[in-house]
């Protein structure tokens, strides 16, 4: 077992992380805009995941700075800055009270947020799968290429 | 448990907790509906046609352990701190005994060692402690301090015999006709008929016949009413002299001057002569005066423009057109310009350049007498000529002829004349009842399209709202849409279908509910069913509407004790009023009543039935709050009456050496939540300063000057901590409506408190720097109210409306449940939402479309109630009767509520702007309908019914809330009055924004004896012009009077009114009543105009001319058309507009 596979595994564990609990705030979103779920209780869930998720793409960021991913660590940037932004402004909950009101946001936001955690997957998936192809065969680096 | 009714409740509660919440599909998403948290216990799996109530909602999971143990566990656990406090600060703490199961009950028994010499120094208004142990055991005793009789409700949805149950004790103006036990007192007859429920209807009332000796409706209930009628062609079965208000007419609702701005056929006939004349725009009289060039920059400003009435000494061709000017003041102005006038009588109106025309040119009739013909292609519009006088090159407006409300607020009459069974306009405004046909008719509508709801407007004798019980048919209603029942629905196939007016389904009639046609295709029984004629009805709704039995009225009192509360002598007026209030509460005998009070310490009060005077609890662990007594602390008013009163009057004492100057807000709010949750009700809070201590206190972030005019601006109106939001929507989740009292002279961050009113349905009122000897009587007025008026609980509104149109966004202070779904814990006639619909498909199909407002609430009698409101409103296809149709107030109550709003999002400056930026992309879109057909040269013109738009958006900018920056008005009182304003209904609106100015002292002088309030309510236009210094003015803009004395106002006058005061500085003197028929006069007068608006109180202020900076302040800023302080006047306000209006785009 190669360090470069504990790496991708985790890195996928981490993106599955983040891409279930987006598709996971907007079920509750779109359930929330159909009436069978109530604010308060739809607010509460999703702001319960709000910081952990943010925790979660903030470490996902920080290893792959700190493994020298640079294109990864760049893709992940921004999103990372955002969320930042949004939690110095106390911007990044959900707000019961005016929750129908930025509903169609939220959830555009989510969408996008799905998307780039798909993408991301995509990636990890493939570097998982050459990382353990290099592993198992270890003495040849055939495809070494990234 | 001891109680049945809170056993009951946990039960359904656990019931409900037990259901799987998120994913339970939704049977339908009725309107009432069901939030879909909270799923009936009974229905919820059954038929669809039952699952879709409402309602009401539940504590979550309040099941797990009863308040009892949890309170004693907590004790024992946690081992409180808790003190019981005896009046006059000789209070210690005590450690409880934990380690009983009644802990908390000894804990309340240890004080009998209570320091008794520091109790000596004055009377106790508490009892000794001796007694307490006893009385603390009894606290345990299954007595029911809560609704004994909370079954009952249910009775009545058993099979009842007979259409009503009588049994219920209904709300006093219902009861006439809801006790009659025969359904035929539903008939719509005249009033007089149907208040009289003693007389037994004469038998021929029961004959099948809808030609019987009663009055039916002009429209046939099931029977569409003629789409879309157009006015201008309609026949002429109307007198022209019913068209033609006099000018000083008073604005009667009942009075029927309808179609007045819409120029209508029978005036054909008087147009006669001048037809040939009318439609033709003459240039060659355009060009007979100087170019008109409104771009050009005035010379001097000031120039105002004589109006010279062209139309007044007119010949017979003009008459029309001045009886058309009713409601404008200004055709009594002298002619100045006499020398004009006969040219302006040889050129219609049109071509006149100056002064205000009103065009009124028909649609051709084909009924009409044959000149009509000739009349051709016609709009009407009033049009202002921004011109300039010969000689001079300045563009002016005409000051005088500028149109103004004076008449107060015109309800849309063509509304309800055409569609008479809708609701009254009281209940629900159209911003236009036009709706436009297609999308890309109503993004030309630049206007926000919507309405303006008050579901529990107060309605005048004679006129309530029916109430309804379907006892065994249930309530009939749509399958699919779940509309209710009401005048618009079609019967056919000879009564056992009916047809839905939204959504055109075809519905089975229920069995009970079946009643065979008449050869028109009524219903035999129409005069006996009410919900088929009226467009508003109440229905009593069976235990599907129901998740809970009704709980009853309860009013929890949240008084701030501090030092500075207590040197306002707030407390006092508290106290007082609501003892006074007692006995007029709603819901007897099952009101509940409970108080707290708090500084640093929260204090609680037992005030079980079977003490003699209440006890103080007090809890001084601020960061773990918890309620010391489960029971007690809220009782039934009715049982605890002796102890309560005795508490409401030691009150006041009992502070009165409090120096205590902080707040513990924020926990005592979460006290009442534990405390109120079980229940639901009322919290009405009285704060006197900003939260110091515990969760939610707040900064002194204050009102800071360099703030203004940047990007954070905004932020300063919102609530600066999240915890008043989050406390805001536990409140609406457990039904708890708030109402905040906030007194304090300095700030108080009432953009944080009133967050919990506005997300509650509550209201704020705002005394800044209260003293009980000059605000106590406004505070006593208004509190009284807020305890007395009838108000429903437990609530929640939904508006329906036909296919293709959506509404999207709503306004007002509530919470959103669902998408569409208004949460309202408690709400009353003083409250209004507006909200604002879209055309979901690009082209309308249908020819009407109706709107449906359903409240469903738990009155305050125990029954659960459906107010239903039905309105219908044709659909126009085209811009110009859209604008025919437009209702000004319900534009300007919504066009304030979206500046409001805007104004938490943005700066002031970008609030005003964009207000007036959608009022020029209005008329900019108004002209260019017209521009093509008709010369409008340098005249501003606008539709007959938006003719007082541009004052009212005037005066918007100049409110309260949007006048300014930082030293206009302070922080508070803006946010106060925000919230004031996202609440009012139109009427109230509208003379807030534009009050209602009159000269008193000639009506003083007058000795005749009659105080008739239409003679001296002659209202003058908002300017310094009508003042004369000379004379007394009154000031009413709803919320206070403010009495104007000339600087040259004979000193009789001032001695009568104000006896010795009257050379004292009027900020302190109070106006009262002196022993002279002048000042009683004047009292008599003030009292009767409070009592035409009685829902808030209006305290009269003097203020003297010259007095600065308070006669700026106070009365000058009333001033709206006048230019104050860097804003522009009405003059410079429509130059503006107009100019914008040229502009191209």
């Amino acid at each position: 077992m190669s360090f470069d596979l504990i790496f991708w595994v985790l890195c996928f564990f981490f993106d599955l992380a983040l891409l279930s609990s987006n598709f996971y705030q907007l079920v509750i979103l779109s359930d929330l805009e159909a009436d069978y779920l109530n604010p308060f209780e739809s607010s509460s869930r999703i702001n319960f995941l709000i910081v952990p998720e943010f925790i979660v793409h903030g470490l996902l960021c920080a290893i792959f700075l700190l493994t020298w991913h640079w294109l990864l660590f760049l893709i992940t940037l921004p999103l990372a800055c955002y969320s930042a932004m949004l939690f110095v402004n106390k911007r990044h909950l959900i707000d019961v009270t005016e929750v129908f009101r930025a509903l169609s946001g939220e959830k555009k936001f989510r969408l996008i947020k799905l998307g780039f955690y798909l993408f991301l997957l995509f990636i990890i998936i493939f570097r998982l799968i050459l990382s353990a192809f290099n592993s198992l065969t270890s003495d040849e680096h055939y495809v070494d290429l990234f | 448990m001891k109680n049945p009714s809170l056993a009951l409740a946990r039960t359904l509660s656990h019931l409900t907790s037990l259901k799987p919440l998120p994913t339970a599909p939704r049977v339908d998403d009725d309107g009432d509906s069901l939030p879909s948290d909270l799923t009936t216990t009974e229905t919820a799996t059954t038929s669809p046609l039952l699952a879709d109530d409402d309602g009401y909602l539940l504590p979550k999971s309040p099941t797990t352990s009863s308040p009892t143990k949890k309170a004693t566990q907590l004790l024992s656990r946690k081992r409180q701190q808790l003190r019981i406090r005896w009046p006059y600060k000789c209070s210690y703490h005590v450690k409880p005994i934990g380690s009983d199961d009644l802990g908390h009950l000894k804990l309340f028994a240890r004080p009998t060692a209570a320091p008794f010499a520091c109790n000596s120094l004055t009377m106790t208004p508490f009892q000794s402690s001796g007694p307490l142990v006893g009385s603390d055991n009894s606290g345990l005793r299954p007595n029911t301090p809560l609704v004994p009789q909370s079954t009952t409700p249910f009775s009545s949805y058993g099979p009842v015999v007979g259409s009503e149950s009588s049994g219920y004790v209904r709300p006093p103006p219902m009861a006439p006709q809801t006790n009659v036990p025969q359904a035929s007192s539903f008939r719509p007859a005249p009033p007089a008929r149907f208040n009289d429920p003693s007389v037994p209807p004469p038998p021929t009332s029961y004959a099948p016949t809808p030609a019987g000796p009663f009055p039916t409706p002009q429209f046939p209930s099931n029977q569409p009413p003629p789409s879309r009628p157009v006015i201008g062609s309609r026949p002429p079965f109307q007198p022209p002299a019913a068209q033609v208000p006099p000018p000083q007419l008073p604005l009667h609702p009942q009075q029927q001057i309808p179609l007045v701005p819409m120029g209508s056929p029978p005036q054909n006939m008087n147009y006669v002569p001048g037809t040939g004349r009318t439609n033709i725009p003459q240039p060659s009289s355009d060009s007979s005066f100087p170019a008109l060039r409104p771009n050009s920059q005035p010379s001097f400003p000031g120039y105002v423009r004589q109006q010279s009435s062209a139309d007044s000494p007119a010949p017979p061709v003009q008459s029309p057109f001045l009886s058309k000017q009713g409601s404008a003041p200004f055709q009594t102005t002298p002619p100045s310009f006499a020398t004009h006038q006969a040219g302006y009588a040889a050129s219609p109106p049109v071509a006149a350049p100056m002064g205000l025309q009103t065009r009124d040119r028909m649609q051709h009739s084909t009924l009409g007498p044959p000149a009509g013909s000739l009349q051709g292609l016609v709009e009407d519009f009033n049009s202002l000529s921004i011109g300039s006088s010969p000689g001079s090159i300045e563009p002016g407006v005409d000051l005088n002829a500028l149109p103004r409300p004076l008449d107060g607020d015109m309800e849309p009459k063509l509304f309800n004349e055409m569609y008479p069974s809708n609701c009254s306009s009281r209940f629900l405004r159209l911003t236009t009842s036009g709706i436009p046909s297609s999308q890309s008719l109503a993004s030309r509508w630049h206007l926000p399209l919507g309405a303006v709801v008050c579901p529990l407007a107060e309605a005048p004798d004679g006129d309530e709202v029916p109430v309804i019980n379907f006892s065994n048919s249930g309530i009939v209603r749509c399958r699919r849409c779940r509309t209710y029942v009401n005048p618009y629905v079609t019967f056919t196939d000879a009564g056992r279908k009916w047809r839905c007016n939204m959504c055109s389904l075809l519905n089975d009639v229920p069995g009970e509910y079946f009643a065979h046609l008449d050869s028109t295709g009524k219903r035999v029984d129409l005069d006996q069913r009410p919900e088929l004629t009226r467009g508003s009805v109440e229905f009593v709704a069976p235990t599907e509407y129901m998740v809970r039995p009704p709980m009853p009225p309860l009013y929890f009192f949240l008084i701030d004790v501090s030092v500075s509360a207590v040197r306002s002598g707030m407390i006092e007026v508290v106290a007082k009023t609501i003892r006074s209030c007692l006995d007029q509460l709603p819901g007897f005998p099952r009101t509940q009543i409970g108080f707290a009070t708090y500084d640093s310490t929260i204090h609680f009060y037992n005030l079980k039935s079977s003490l003699t005077q209440p006890q103080m609890m007090v809890v001084s662990d601020l960061d773990d709050i918890f309620v010391p007594l489960p029971d007690d602390l809220l009782v039934n008013l009715s049982e605890s009456r002796s102890v309560v009163e005795a508490f409401l009057d030691s009150l006041p004492s009992m502070f009165q050496d409090n120096l205590n100057i902080e707040s513990a807000f924020g926990p005592a709010l979460k006290a009442s939540l534990l405390l109120m949750r079980q229940l639901g009700g009322k919290l009405l809070i009285f704060q006197n300063t900003l939260p110091s201590l515990g969760i939610g206190r707040l900064k002194l972030r204050g009102d800071d000057l360099r703030v203004y005019g940047t990007d954070k601006e905004h932020v300063l109106r919102l609530p600066e901590d999240p915890f008043y939001k989050q406390m805001a929507a536990e409140f609406t989740k457990f039904q708890i409506g708030v109402n905040l009292y906030a007194f304090s002279d300095k700030y108080t961050d009432i953009a944080s408190l009133g967050a919990l009113a506005k997300y509650t349905g509550g209201q704020v009122n705002f005394y800044p720097n209260f003293q009980s000897s000059i605000h106590g009587e406004k505070l006593r007025h208004e509190l009284a109210r807020d305890l007395t008026r009838e108000t429903a609980w437990e609530a929640v509104l939904r508006i329906r409306v036909g296919k293709g149109v959506r509404f999207t966004s709503y306004h007002g202070n509530f919470m959103l449940r669902s998408t569409d779904l208004i949460a309202l814990p408690a709400v009353d006639c003083d409250k209004a939402f507006a909200m604002q619909f879209s055309l979901e498909e690009a082209l309308l199909t249908t020819q009407t479309v109706y709107f449906q407002v359903a409240l469903l609430y738990t009155a305050s009698c125990g029954e659960r109630r459906i107010r239903v409101l039905t309105a219908a409103a044709p659909v126009v296809p085209d811009l110009g009767e859209m604008y025919r149709h437009a209702d000004t107030g319900a534009i300007v109550t919504l066009l304030s509520r979206l500046a409001i709003e805007k104004t938490l999002s943005s700066k002031l400056e970008d609030a005003r702007s964009s207000l007036q930026l959608r009022i020029v992309k209005a008329l900019k879109e108004y002209r260019n309908l017209h521009s093509v057909q008709h010369r409008l040269g340098g005249r501003i013109i606008y539709p007959e019914s938006l003719k007082f738009l541009l004052l009212y958006g005037l005066a918007l900018t100049k409110s309260t809330t949007l006048r300014g920056g930082y030293a206009d008005v302070t922080l508070d009182e803006r946010c106060a009055a925000g919230f004031t304003m996202m609440v009012l209904p139109v009427k109230n609106l509208l003379k807030l924004l534009y009050p209602s100015l009159i000269r008193v002292d000639e009506h003083l002088l007058k000795s005749s004896g009659h105080d008739d309030l239409t003679s001296i309510e002659k209202r003058l236009p908002l300017t310094a012009a009508s003042l004369d210094s000379r004379g007394l003015y009154l000031c009413d803009d709803g919320f206070r009077f403010i009495l104007w004395f000339g600087r040259v106002l004979s000193p009789d006058i001032a001695m009568n009114l104000l006896g010795p005061d009257c050379a004292a500085e009027l900020s302190k003197v109070i106006l009262g009543e002196h022993g002279n028929e002048m000042s009683r006069k004047l009292m008599r007068m003030l009292n009767k105009l409070r009592e035409s608006d009685s829902s808030y109180y209006q305290l009269c202020q003097l203020v003297r001319q010259g007095e600065q900076p308070r006669e700026g302040v106070l009365f000058l800023s009333n001033l709206v058309e006048d230019p104050i302080g860097g804003t522009n006047g009405y003059v410079e306000w429509v130059l503006q507009i107009h100019r914008q209006v040229q502009q191209n785009p």
